[in-house]
């Protein structure tokens, strides 16, 4: 030990400058820091602004279809405020659940006004290639398709009378990551009284986003249960679906929770 | 002044030198031995670095080679991954035109000899897995390969005091999680390289061929190195060979891109080992070498659009270079390969529980 000691005595000596001056500047790598203040977002899910409630309510989509949530589950990520990528949410994913008690994740931001918040439903193509993954990438989360590498990015299941397919299943399973079947979807939301979304020091910002099923059927593409009941691969109907995934979120409530002073 | 902010600074490098060497020794964990990927002289270095994110070690290779042939991965209990996969058939199924899974259940695809998969992008016959990571979800959650899910799979591991202990000797801790479980068998799989057969031994001046191989070599040089590239026997592109549509009408690459022009496309196959991996093709369906070289002078379907161009019009040779032809294929059996006991399980693997 004490010859370790020494040797790294030794070899510090030496570059003893080069230490001195990273110490030096130490105190400057601090301060270039801007501040921060945290934002959490909280997705809820809804048909006809009520919370969904799975298996047992039966709803009516637009056109006059019955159907039933089963399972409802999807991947967000690559947060950002007026349009500034949350460099930390790279590759970050969150999976909401409509089956867990909350939805909510919590992310440090820069201080600022923003007038818009954006997220990607999806996962980023080199997410979808990188091999075994933990957290909410883990593939014993039931998103991944194991017979034909990638994502499932949104998955809504159930039960129709006017689907043709086995046991009146409904079953969307959209993802797809290479180039023209890429269904990830960037999501830009606007507060919808105008108003700015602020990031506070020491003050928590929670938005909560709301999904509207009821767009998911119509906005702006028809998805008839009785003609689509089920998509389980990336390809051109993924990407029609997709394409209303824009339509599906909105802001419904900023809150501001200042941080107790202790 | 300045001397004190030094020797400061020198005290705090000190301190954080002690505090990682000792955090290296905390509860009597040894970092697992690293060990380096076979890369053969004159070989081609892998386009990916299948271990870039999986540092490959002694400790995860023999952790996966466990798993390999543990029958608990499957639902019943009796399917491994060996099953399916066998040391001496070059791991693939020996003598089946298609493999048993759990349940009675039959797979609808040949099993591939598994080597030399560090230089492969894309897994399986129509490319469908994009990382060798992510390849044993596929036959652990088949129906009809081992018909387990992962979470179930993880629930028996963690069960065993034994996989406890290696996982802590490969990963740093007892933690038993998706992610180490396919890295660990990445690790054994990613490993399997064949290199030492009569036809490398050949061209590092070790041996000579006889004049009957060498003629078979220029056969194959002439009308299979175009597709089955040397050294690897294999340019690993998706191709159509000429094979009629079989009864589980697999259409192969085109079902995983959705593209016409890929229809009956399927994995170019190495030919390493190939006199072990019969039968042949994604199904099977070609019992010996001979019978694969008569398919390629005479069976080939030239009416399909998809076809390659470079068998549009058959392969022209004559029973004498058909017969030279086969004998070079065997010259690239690896007998070292198919018998290395390191690629067999050790005894406490055998034995369950
Ligand atoms: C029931 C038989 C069966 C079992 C069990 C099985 N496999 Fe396979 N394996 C196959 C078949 C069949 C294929 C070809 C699949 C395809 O192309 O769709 C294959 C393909 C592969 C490939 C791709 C090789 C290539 O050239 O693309 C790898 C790697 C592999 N298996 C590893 C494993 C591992 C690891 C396990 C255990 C977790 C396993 N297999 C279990 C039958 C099996
Ligand atoms: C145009 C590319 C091409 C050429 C040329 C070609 N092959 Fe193939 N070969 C393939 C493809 C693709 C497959 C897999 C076909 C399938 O299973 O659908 C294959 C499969 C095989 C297999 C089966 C291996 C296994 O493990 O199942 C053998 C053996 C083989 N080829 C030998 C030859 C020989 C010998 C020649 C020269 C006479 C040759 N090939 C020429 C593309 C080619």
């Amino acid at each position: 030990m004490i010859n370790q000691q020494s040797k790294l005595l030794g070899i510090l000596k030496q570059q003893k400058i080069i230490y001195s001056l990273l110490f030096l500047m130490s105190p400057l790598l601090s301060y270039s820091q801007a501040p921060t203040g945290q934002l959490k977002i909280t997705f809820t899910n809804s048909v006809n602004n009520v919370p969904i409630i799975l298996k047992d309510k039966v709803y009516q989509n637009p056109f006059g279809e019955d159907y039933t949530v089963n399972k409802l589950k999807y991947y967000v990520g690559n947060y950002s405020l007026s349009e500034s990528i949350i460099k930390k949410s790279k590759h970050h994913y969150f999976l909401v659940d409509a089956s867990a008690q909350n939805n909510c994740l919590t992310i440090e931001v820069p201080v600022g006004e923003y007038n818009n918040l954006g997220f990607t439903l999806g996962v980023d193509s080199i997410d979808n290639c990188s091999g075994a993954q933990t957290g909410a990438l883990d593939p014993i989360n039931d998103m991944f398709w194991t017979w034909n590498s990638g994502y499932v990015f949104f998955k809504l299941e159930g039960f129709s009378p006017s689907s043709s397919a086995d046991l009146q299943r409904i079953q969307y399973h959209i993802g797809g990551y290479k180039g023209d079947n890429n269904a990830a979807t960037a999501i830009q939301l606007f507060p919808t009284d105008q108003s700015m979304i602020a990031i506070k020091k020491n003050t928590t910002t929670e938005i909560e986003v709301v999904l509207h099923l009821d767009d998911f059927w119509n906005n702006p593409h028809a998805i008839k249960i009785n003609e689509t009941p089920v998509c389980m691969l990336p390809g051109a109907l993924a990407k029609k679906i997709a394409s209303n995934f824009n339509g599906l979120f909105s802001i419904k409530h900023i809150s501001y929770l200042e941080e107790d002073k202790n | 002044m300045k001397k004190t902010k030094i020797s400061i600074c020198i005290l705090l490098f000190i301190v954080v030198a002690l505090l990682l060497m000792s955090a290296s020794n905390k509860f009597g964990y040894k970092q697992p031995d690293p060990i380096k990927l076979i890369v053969p002289k004159g070989w081609p270095v892998p386009k990916i670095d299948i271990f870039a994110k999986n540092k490959l070690t002694e400790q995860g290779f023999q952790l996966g080679k466990k798993l390999f042939y543990d029958g608990r991965l499957s639902k019943d209990g009796e399917i491994s991954c060996a099953s399916c996969h066998q040391n001496f058939a070059s791991f693939s199924t020996f003598d089946h035109d298609l493999s048993h899974g759990v349940e009675n259940s039959f797979t609808k695809r040949n099993a591939p000899a598994l080597i030399n998969l560090a230089w492969m992008k894309e897994f399986h016959w129509d490319g469908a897995i994009n990382h060798i990571e992510v390849q044993p979800l596929a036959p652990i959650t088949a129906a009809n390969e081992m018909g387990e899910t992962i979470p179930n799979v993880l629930h028996k591991l963690r069960k065993d005091s034994v996989y406890l202990s290696m996982f802590k000797a490969a990963f740093g801790d007892t933690m038993i999680n998706s992610q180490r479980m396919l890295k660990a068998l990445a690790q054994f799989t990613g490993s399997l390289v064949s290199y030492n057969s009569k036809y490398d031994k050949v061209m590092r001046g070790e041996s000579s061929y006889t004049d009957y191989e060498k003629r078979g070599y220029q056969v194959y040089k002439q009308h299979c190195s175009s597709c089955h590239q040397e050294p690897l026997f294999t340019d690993n592109s998706f191709r159509n060979n000429g094979l009629s549509l079989n009864r589980f009408h697999d259409i192969g690459r085109q079902g995983i891109t959705n593209v016409s022009s890929d229809s009956l496309k399927f994995k170019v196959p190495t030919l390493r080992n190939t006199q072990r991996s019969f039968p042949y093709m994604h199904d099977g369906r070609l019992y010996s070498l001979y019978d694969v070289v008569e398919f390629y002078r005479t069976g080939i379907d030239t009416s399909q659009p998809t076809l390659d161009k470079k068998l549009k019009n058959r392969i022209s040779i004559t029973i004498k270079e058909k017969n030279e032809l086969v004998h070079f294929l065997y010259t690239l059996t690896d007998s070292s390969f198919l018998n290395n006991t390191r690629f067999l399980p050790t005894i406490s693997a055998v034995k369950r529980n």
